[in-house]
C-alpha cells in the first residue's frame, strides 16, 4: 500500500521535500513507518523525542495501524501565534 | 470565522464575525510581529488542513469550557513584516470575564498544539533563524 508522508519546517529542510509517497506492507503501524523514515533520513532521528505524529490531520499514537492512502505528518514542536 | 490567510487580517471584520445580540462583551486579541534586533519579518508555515481542524476544535472547546457565545480565529501564512498582525482571536460572551479568559486560553493552546511554525527573516547582514 502507499502512504503519503509529509514534513514541515526543520524536518522538511532535512528531508529536502514536503512530501513522500511511502511504500508499505499491509498492517504497518505508525511507529514502524516512522522507524523506516528515520532510517532513511538519519538526521531526523535526533528529533524523535519531540516529534508529534498525525494521521489524516489528527494527532495519532504510534501503535496506529495505517491504511492505504493515509496521510502521515511528522510535526516539529509548533511555534504559531506570537512570541 | 476560521481563516488561514496570506493577506493582511481585517480586524474589524474579525470583530464583526462574532457580534451577537445576546453578547455584551467582545474581546479581540491581536498578535503582531515584534521588532527584535536583526529581524525584519517572520515566515509562517502552516499544515493547513490540520490547523483548520485544530482551530475549529478549539472554538468548540472554548464554548464548552467558558460558556462563550462565539469565537473567531484568523492566522497568517507566509511572510509577515515587523508591525504586521500574525494572528487575531475575537471572542463574544454575555459578560467580559469569560471572553477575556477564553481568549487567553485559546491563544495559549494555539501556541501549544496548532501545527504552525515560524522562522525569523533576518536583515541583510544576518541569517534566518528557525524558532524552536
Amino acid at each position: 500500500m502507499r502512504i503519503q508522508v509529509r514534513f514541515f519546517a526543520g524536518y522538511r529542510e532535512i528531508v529536502g521535500s514536503r512530501a513522500l509517497s511511502w511504500s508499505a506492507r499491509e498492517g504497518l503501524t505508525l511507529e514502524e513507518l516512522v522507524d523506516g523514515v528515520l532510517a532513511k533520513y538519519p538526521r531526523l532521528a535526533g528529533h524523535r523525542a519531540t516529534m508529534l505524529l498525525a494521521v489524516n490531520h489528527s494527532v495519532a499514537g504510534s501503535d496506529r495501524v495505517l491504511r492505504e492512502g493515509d496521510e502521515v505528518a511528522l510535526l516539529p514542536p509548533v511555534s504559531g501565534g506570537v512570541r | 470565522m476560521i481563516d488561514i490567510r496570506r493577506a493582511r487580517i481585517n480586524l474589524e471584520a474579525v470583530v464583526d464575525s462574532v457580534r451577537r445580540d445576546d453578547a455584551g462583551a467582545i474581546v479581540l486579541f491581536v498578535g503582531s510581529v515584534r521588532s527584535d534586533e536583526g529581524v525584519r519579518a517572520l515566515d509562517y508555515e502552516v499544515y493547513r488542513p490540520m490547523a483548520t481542524k485544530s482551530f475549529a476544535a478549539l472554538v468548540e472547546r472554548a464554548k464548552e469550557k467558558f460558556g462563550i457565545r462565539e469565537m473567531s480565529i484568523v492566522h497568517r501564512l507566509g511572510r509577515v513584516a515587523v508591525g504586521g498582525d500574525s494572528v487575531a482571536i475575537a471572542c463574544a460572551s454575555v459578560h467580559r470575564a469569560e471572553a477575556f479568559a477564553a481568549c487567553a486560553w485559546v491563544m495559549d493552546e494555539v501556541k501549544r498544539i496548532v501545527p504552525i511554525w515560524k522562522t525569523e527573516v533576518a536583515g541583510r547582514k544576518d541569517r534566518a533563524r528557525r524558532l524552536r
